[in-house]
């Protein structure tokens, strides 16, 4: 008997799955998006509880390190474009400064350092070691001391609530999880896709912190002045200033939207009965005058 | 955020692209072997000494494929936690039917009746560029059996 040759098609389905791809897809996203998410806020939170451990004088050092580093690159425009200590604007950020921290009742063992940079940026910032930075593009914007005394007890909180090396802690360990992740995934695309939602679950993290330190701002402002006049101005300049760029949604952004800051400030202020509207406490005369005449005060580099 | 727009766009045009590209494969793929069942394809390695004296010719037929966005990103996703790679699955499924068919189209061309000792053989062509080339190549190759059109004198 002689074998038959004959061929018939097979069934499909055998070799491949009927599964929609979608389907699976969803699922493998979800679950992994979901981890990670997860990962990121209990490592996030874990960084928080820890980071307040790290000793102020630690911290101090750590930014003294920075501010080393920063002043031996030969030529740095950020150092050159520092006042020095006894410019008459930085003398007169740090009297504020050191007026509000007492009100804000900083811990003893921190200490609040003002710098002054001549540079076109609407901006302030905090960081680690009790460093605060006001940049002139700011400082020409606003209108009165209240206002100022507003960004400068914002910044205070950060410190206060120690932000800064909260922030530190957090971006360590979780870019170190978020490169392991992304790393064993193979791929750049999903590596970035896992970076990107790592990213976003930490800046949830950062909205937080502005509202706390905000919301501290706040209360420091009505103990000083007895209302909270002033601080809604500070974010009509800010929204002046970001008029022109788009602004991405709050999801995206470190801060929340400036809407949401006014009326956060309004809603606070009616719960603890602060009046919105009270005496404006003028800037010094001098002081458009000390933001432009630095010029002598610069740190002169060989 | 724009990254994450590019990315779902990109994304969006795969799976587009990607799954209609699949579909009309599969169909085509389903005629042309209904068609092509006449020259049945076999592994053995010799045709049966009962066969009688043939013209043999070597019929290959190659394809390159390549993944698409989507199933790259499915891949990636799954190679996280393990599993049934579906996404290449349906992938290769379709590089090696076609490959055989265009074997078998080959074959037809030269008028064979049956391809003997049929082997595959699959290559990836992304060697040292993982992640910018997802191709393979799938190459199917036998022995076409083709009938003599005058009878061989019998001795």
């Amino acid at each position: 008997m002689s074998l038959k040759y004959k061929q018939i098609q097979p069934p499909e389905g055998i070799n491949t799955s009927k599964e929609h791809p979608l389907k699976e897809f969803s699922l493998l996203l979800l679950g992994v998006l979901l981890f990670i998410v997860v990962a990121i806020v209990s490592l996030s939170y874990a960084a928080h509880l820890l980071a307040p451990f790290v000793p102020f004088s630690a911290e101090q050092k750590m930014a003294d390190l920075f501010a080393g580093q920063m002043h031996d690159r030969p030529r740095d425009q950020l150092a050159e474009q520092i006042a020095q200590e006894d410019a008459a604007v930085t003398r007169y950020l740090q009297s504020l400064a050191d007026r509000l921290a007492m009100a804000q009742g900083l811990p003893d063992d921190m200490s609040i350092t003002v710098h002054y940079i001549d540079d076109e940026t609407v901006n302030a910032f905090a960081t680690l070691g009790g460093h605060v930075f006001f940049f002139r593009g700011l400082l020409e914007n606003i209108a009165n001391e209240n206002a100022l005394a507003m960004v400068m007890a914002h910044e205070i909180a950060h410190i206060k609530y120690r932000h800064p090396i909260k922030s530190l802690g957090r971006a360590v360990i979780t870019g170190t999880a978020i490169a392991v992740v992304s790393s064993a995934a193979g791929s750049n695309i999903i590596g970035d896709v896992l970076g990107e939602t790592g990213l976003l679950t930490a800046l949830k993290f950062s909205r937080e912190q502005e509202q706390q330190s905000d919301e501290s701002a706040l209360n420091v402002l009505a103990k000083i002045y007895g209302h909270v006049d002033g601080a809604n101005t500070l974010f009509e300049v800010l929204e002046q200033a970001h008029q022109d760029t788009q602004q991405p949604p709050e999801f995206f952004s470190s801060h929340p939207h400036t809407d949401n800051r006014i009326d956060n400030i309004i809603a606070m202020a009616g719960k603890h009965n602060w009046p919105i509207t009270g005496a404006i406490t003028p800037l010094p005369p001098q002081f458009s005058r000390w933001l432009a005449d630095t010029d002598s005060t610069f740190i002169q580099r060989p | 955020m724009y990254d994450l727009i590019i990315f779902l766009i990109l994304m969006s045009l795969g799976y587009g692209f990607g799954r209609v590209a699949e579909k009309r494969h599969y169909k085509s793929i389903l005629e042309r072997e209904t068609a092509l069942n006449r020259i049945p394809a076999i592994v053995l390695r010799l045709p049966p000494p009962s066969l009688k004296p043939q013209n043999t010719e070597l019929v290959m037929g190659s394809v390159v494929i390549s993944i698409d966005y989507f199933k790259r990103i499915a891949a990636g996703l799954r190679s996280l936690v393990g599993g049934r790679m579906m996404s290449y699955e349906s992938l290769l499924d379709r590089a090696r039917r076609e490959a055989v068919l265009r074997m078998k189209e080959q074959a037809d061309a030269l008028g064979a009746n049956m391809v003997f000792n049929i082997k595959m053989e699959t290559a990836s062509i992304s060697k040292g560029r993982k992640n910018k080339i997802g191709s393979v190549e799938v190459l199917a190759y036998g022995t076409a059996i083709i009938p003599v059109a005058v009878p061989i004198q019998q001795l």
